[in-house]
């Protein structure tokens, strides 16, 4: 593991021009739990390591009335025992708190996560269903991407050279949500997701729900929303039938793989299983709510 | 004080472990100033044609040492082990080594690595047992295996005849009474075919070698391999043409080994390089490496039919079984003998026939794996013994008790039973799991289930073993000892049986082990042997000890020894004017220039020397039966409560007892720990190990994300695991013990089968049995209940 430069910047912009002088020669350190084993065994052969630690705010977790801003450099850990968010973004702790061991989790980010790009990432599942947009800055400045484009692929992200992924806003829920991230893995946490998926619902009073997602990990190239089954869930009430429904209409829209993990046959029926216990929970919790 | 045989003494080594002050073999890493390092060069390919191979920018890169490769003038790689082979024109598994690197540190060796340039073949590979015993199958591993002398002679059946397919390279046949008759009188006969999947061990450090060049051209090595005396240093006087002067072998703490140390795979590559070089190189395995380039064990394929009375007494048994052993070339240590040995001495099997044969494979050489194939052997016997109580309306603990094999009766072998505690031990797992009752479903998706099985292992009459004894004169004790502690507890135990001799607390003896230019021959710790084995030896060297220093203490007072009693640091006389004395006090001081020195004198230890070999086997007849194959038998019984998630196919093993017979035990705790240690490893080895494999035939998942070994969370809680040890005194044992580590895993698969089958209604016919394969069988049950 060598690399020739490492810088720790201590504001956006000093970090952007840093970023903007080496371009596809810079790697972003923050947790490190992604970075360290490419590094090691030298599918990644950076020359300058920015470690971002020392920016500040990076880590920062603050709620308002608006909704939540998200550090990129939070921990994963910190989010998952952060009370401030068990009220309104529970399945944001819950996703972040699936991920990996408890090493793993103390000095992983959520940012890390989502840069990884990973299919299965479980972290960034909880994002997905709760329409995060992610800040992004450079040199010339901020823009914002809905989560859900923030993925083009397996380990691809929409980060352009020069550019650092700062912190996902998240708009605070309406009355009536309930979301919940349901992972799938033969040892728990401490495994990467066969597969994984969140689901969020808001209920109108009544029952009828009025606005839907789902999110899956470890069916696809990237993470994927299943707006088909979302369409399917809005004005209706979530019946036995309905919840059978979408766990094929899931299922179908997935295109898992056949790896180590699991067969591709094995994953879909998983998605299928899981697709209707987080419907279920997802709306108990919206009816707590 | 009372006697210390049967009591829970702590480890010795327990302190130097957890703080850390121990050193491990890998740890000397740090303790040399100049240290070379190898890395390897592997074939990406199960089967593949080496068209170029070149090394010359490796060779030019600044700090390479040395290249070795397959074409080494000198070597005769047919006498290394099998993993250690390196290929020369073909490769035969995804990990076999093509070239080592020697360089002045780790990262030019892999840089090195990086600048070997190679061009493959790609050659159709067989990776299974199905693909591998094909008539014609697409790959032969052993293509001279028909024209090579076999390694023994006059071993009936050793050679493979009517051999189905050419990849069969090792048979064993074995025929007690007559089967087709018994079978044609059976009322109730249960039959099924069984597989079970390729492993590793997963012993904490992985396998490493130092060694150092000294100066009068001998080595001197420090490695985490088994068999300080009997495997490594031997290996390399014989394989590298070494005088025994000149290599000294050092086995400092080891992390753990499985039987997977047993092979010296990464000592003899490193010695030759340490020559080769003439300076002190390191060879490191990577967690990868152990599982591409270390043997594996061998999975069995059993195919196996059982008749019996309705009243459940089984009458016969007809069995074939296939070791599949990956790339072993010149097979002459696998025949399915080995595998199928621990399913005779556990039933009363008045007829059985027994096919067995070894299948190659291009996949890595099999080896030692705790319980030698047993485990694989006696799953498909025990499923359907489970079966058959089912069908027949009975428990699966009553059919067993009608057929478990009584002390002092012959076993199918013609071997007499001494010591058999098994149906105490299944009694007692029954009891605690309450086997015979139903368990409250509660638990929504997740079904529960219990269910329960038996084992056995023979242990092996091969070795010798040496203990030295001196008793201080200060009247502690230090022991002499070759034996391997895997982390076993062996050293502990054997401490323990001086510090019983002697009457002393354990504190009062300390061990000094495994070195070759110090401590006596021991063969190698294999087979459950080692209580048994060195166990023997150092209660022999103990009473040597004793009798000498009797000897020594009844001349002082001019008395015949039988007149001299031990008890710790004290002699009791008879017939003296002393009725009691001080042993320490009766050492002589001495200064630089005291002269005439005889008799006992301060800093000279009384020593005792104990040597043990089991009495040898008698060669068995062409039915291969004979009244000794084997050694004694250790036993296991395991009963569990499972849960299975109904709609993902997860295994939870809820609570789990499991019992050892292991003769009188010296220590109850460290068997305690055993069972425990055994029994988790079991979870891991039924539930989720196996080797799975890319498109080039390489392990995919070899690493600890995706090689499922149970992590702690995976395990039932403590107070949920049962250690229950029923002994029955083993003659030949020290104080009636015998050893157990191997036996714990054989009966837990089949028990969480029969707890499955309770909890769901499929019967899963090998292993691991994995969520998916669980959920596969439940959903083709439920296809077929829709489809009545």
């Amino acid at each position: 593991m060598r690399f020739e430069k490492y810088f720790e910047p201590t504001t956006v912009e000093d970090c952007c021009q840093i970023l903007k002088e080496h371009g596809s020669d810079a790697k972003i350190l923050a947790g490190g739990t992604d970075i360290v084993p490419r590094l090691k065994n030298k599918s990644w052969n950076p020359i300058a390591i920015i470690g971002i630690g020392k920016i500040p705010h990076i880590d920062d977790i603050v709620v308002s009335k608006e909704g939540l801003e998200l550090g990129a450099g939070a921990q994963l850990r910190k989010i998952s025992m952060d009370k401030s968010l068990e009220k309104d973004y529970k399945v944001i702790m819950e996703a972040a708190g699936h991920v990996s061991s408890m090493q793993i989790r103390n000095i992983a980010t959520i940012g890390g996560n989502a840069c990884n790009a990973s299919p299965s990432a479980d972290a960034i599942q909880g994002l997905m269903v709760m329409d995060a947009t992610a800040v992004i800055a450079s040199s010339q400045g901020t823009r914002e991407v809905p989560i859900e484009d923030f993925f083009t692929g397996p380990g691809k992200n929409v980060l352009n050279e020069g550019e650092i992924l700062l912190r996902f806003k998240v708009p605070a829920p309406k009355p009536g949500t309930g979301a919940v991230y349901k992972k799938f893995a033969i040892r728990g946490d401490t495994d990467i997701s066969i597969v994984g998926v969140a689901c969020r619902l808001t209920l109108q009073e009544d029952g009828t729900i009025e606005e839907a997602r789902i999110s899956l990990a470890a069916v696809a190239p990237k993470p994927i929303r299943v707006m088909a089954a979302e369409k399917a869930l809005v004005d209706k009430k979530l019946t036995a039938e309905l919840i059978e429904e979408i766990g094929e209409i899931a299922a179908d829209i997935c295109t898992p793989i056949s790896d180590q993990r699991g067969t591709a046959e094995y994953r879909k029926e998983m998605i299928r299983v899981w697709t209707r216990h987080a419907l279920k929970e997802a709306k108990e919790r919206a009816n707590a709510s | 004080m009372e006697g210390l045989i049967g009591k829970g003494e702590k480890r010795i080594d327990g302190y130097d472990k957890v703080t850390g002050k121990g050193l491990f073999a890998s740890d000397y890493v740090n303790q040399f100033p100049n240290l070379a390092h190898i890395k390897a060069y592997r074939s990406p390919y199960a089967h593949a044609k080496i068209r170029s191979f070149d090394v010359s920018k490796a060779e030019a890169l600044e700090g390479v040492i040395c290249i070795l490769t397959g074409y080494e003038p000198g070597l005769d790689w047919d006498q290394f082990p099998k993993t250690s082979v390196i290929a020369k024109d073909e490769t035969l598994w995804a990990g076999q080594i093509i070239a080592l690197v020697c360089a002045d540190t780790l990262e030019i060796a892999e840089k090195a690595i990086e600048l070997i340039e190679a061009d493959f073949e790609k050659l159709p590979a067989v990776l299974s047992y199905n693909e591998a015993i094909k008539p014609n199958p697409v790959s032969v591993v052993d293509p001279d295996y028909e024209t090579r002398p076999l390694g023994f002679t006059d071993r009936p059946g050793d050679r493979a005849s009517n051999r189905v397919s050419p990849n069969v390279v090792g048979a064993f046949k074995l025929h007690a009474g007559d089967v087709d008759n018994a079978m044609a009188k059976a009322e109730t006969i249960v039959e099924g075919e069984f597989w079970t999947g390729k492993k590793t061990a997963s012993p904490l450090e992985c396998a490493n070698a130092i060694c150092r060049y000294d100066s009068d051209g001998g080595i001197t090595m420090w490695s985490n391999g088994a068999g300080v005396h009997g495997v490594i240093k031997q290996g390399i006087c014989r394989i590298l043409h070494m005088e025994e002067s000149k290599v000294r072998i050092i086995q400092p703490y080891m992390g753990g080994s499985f039987g997977s140390r047993l092979n010296p795979y990464i000592e003899m590559l490193t010695a030759l390089i340490c020559l080769k070089t003439k300076k002190t190189v390191s060879f490191q395995y990577t967690r990868e490496e152990l599982f591409i380039g270390a043997p594996s064990n061998w999975p069995c394929m059993t195919k196996v039919k059982l008749g019996a009375t309705k009243e459940g007494t089984i009458i016969a048994n007809d069995y074939y079984l296939a070791e599949e052993i990956g790339a072993c070339l010149n097979n002459t240590f696998f025949s399915g003998r080995l595998s199928s040995s621990g399913a005779i001495p556990v039933y009363r099997f008045p007829n059985l026939r027994m096919d067995t044969c070894a299948v190659a494979t291009n996949t890595v050489p099999a080896a030692e794996y705790r319980g030698l194939g047993c485990p694989e052997a006696e799953f498909g016997i025990e499923c359907l013994v489970n079966q058959l109580a089912d069908e027949l309306g009975m428990s699966p603990v009553e059919v067993r008790m009608k057929n478990i094999i009584d002390k002092g009766e012959r076993d199918a072998h013609g071997e007499l039973i001494t010591s058999i505690g098994l149906k105490a031990c299944l009694q007692s797992v029954a009891d605690v799991i309450k086997v015979e009752e139903e368990p409250k479903q509660d638990m929504g998706v997740w079904k529960k289930g219990r269910g329960c099985a038996v084992g056995g292992k023979q242990n092996t009459p091969l070795g010798r073993s040496e203990a030295e004894v001196w008793y201080n004169s200060d009247g502690s004790l230090q022991l002499f000892i070759s034996c391997d502690e895997n982390g076993m507890g062996a050293t502990t135990t054997m401490a323990q049986i001086v510090a019983n001799e002697f009457q002393v607390p354990i504190t009062e003896v300390r061990v000094t082990k495994g070195d070759t230019a110090i401590t006596p021959y021991d063969n190698y710790s294999a087979s459950s042997r080692t209580t048994y084995n060195t166990g023997n030896a150092v209660k022999f060297a103990c009473e040597d000890a004793i009798s000498k220093l009797k000897e020594e203490i009844a001349r002082v007072y001019g008395l015949h020894p039988s007149k001299v009693e031990l008890k710790g640091k004290k002699a009791f006389l008879s017939g003296s004017h002393l009725q009691e004395v001080d042993i320490p006090s009766l050492f002589n001081p001495t200064s630089m220039f005291t002269q005439g020195n005889w008799g006992l004198q301060k800093g000279s230890p009384v020593k005792g020397r104990g040597i043990f070999c089991p009495a040898p086997i008698h060669q068995w007849n062409d039915k291969g039966l004979s009244d000794r194959v084997w050694n004694w038998f250790q036993y296991s019984a395991a009963a569990v409560e499972v849960a299975v998630n109904e709609e993902t196919g997860q295994v939870k093993v809820l609570k789990v007892a499991s019992s050892a017979d292991t003769g009188n035990p010296i220590n109850p705790k460290l068997v305690e720990s055993q069972i425990e240690g055994g029994v988790h490893m079991a979870i891991g080895f039924y539930l989720n190990e196996e080797h799975l494999f890319d498109e080039n035939g390489k392990i995919a998942n070899a690493n600890f994300s995706d090689y499922r070994l149970p992590t702690i969370l995976d395990m039932p809680m403590n107070e949920d695991v049962y250690p229950l040890i029923n002994p029955d005194p083993l003659p030949d044992g020290p104080y009636g013990a015998k050893g157990m580590a191997e036996s714990i895993v054989i009966p837990v698969g089949p028990a969480i089968a029969h707890g499955i089958y309770k909890a769901v209604g499929v019967r899963v016919n090998g292993y691991p049995m994995t969520a998916e394969r669980v959920l596969a069988l439940i959903k083709e049950k439920k296809a077929k209940e829709a489809a009545k």
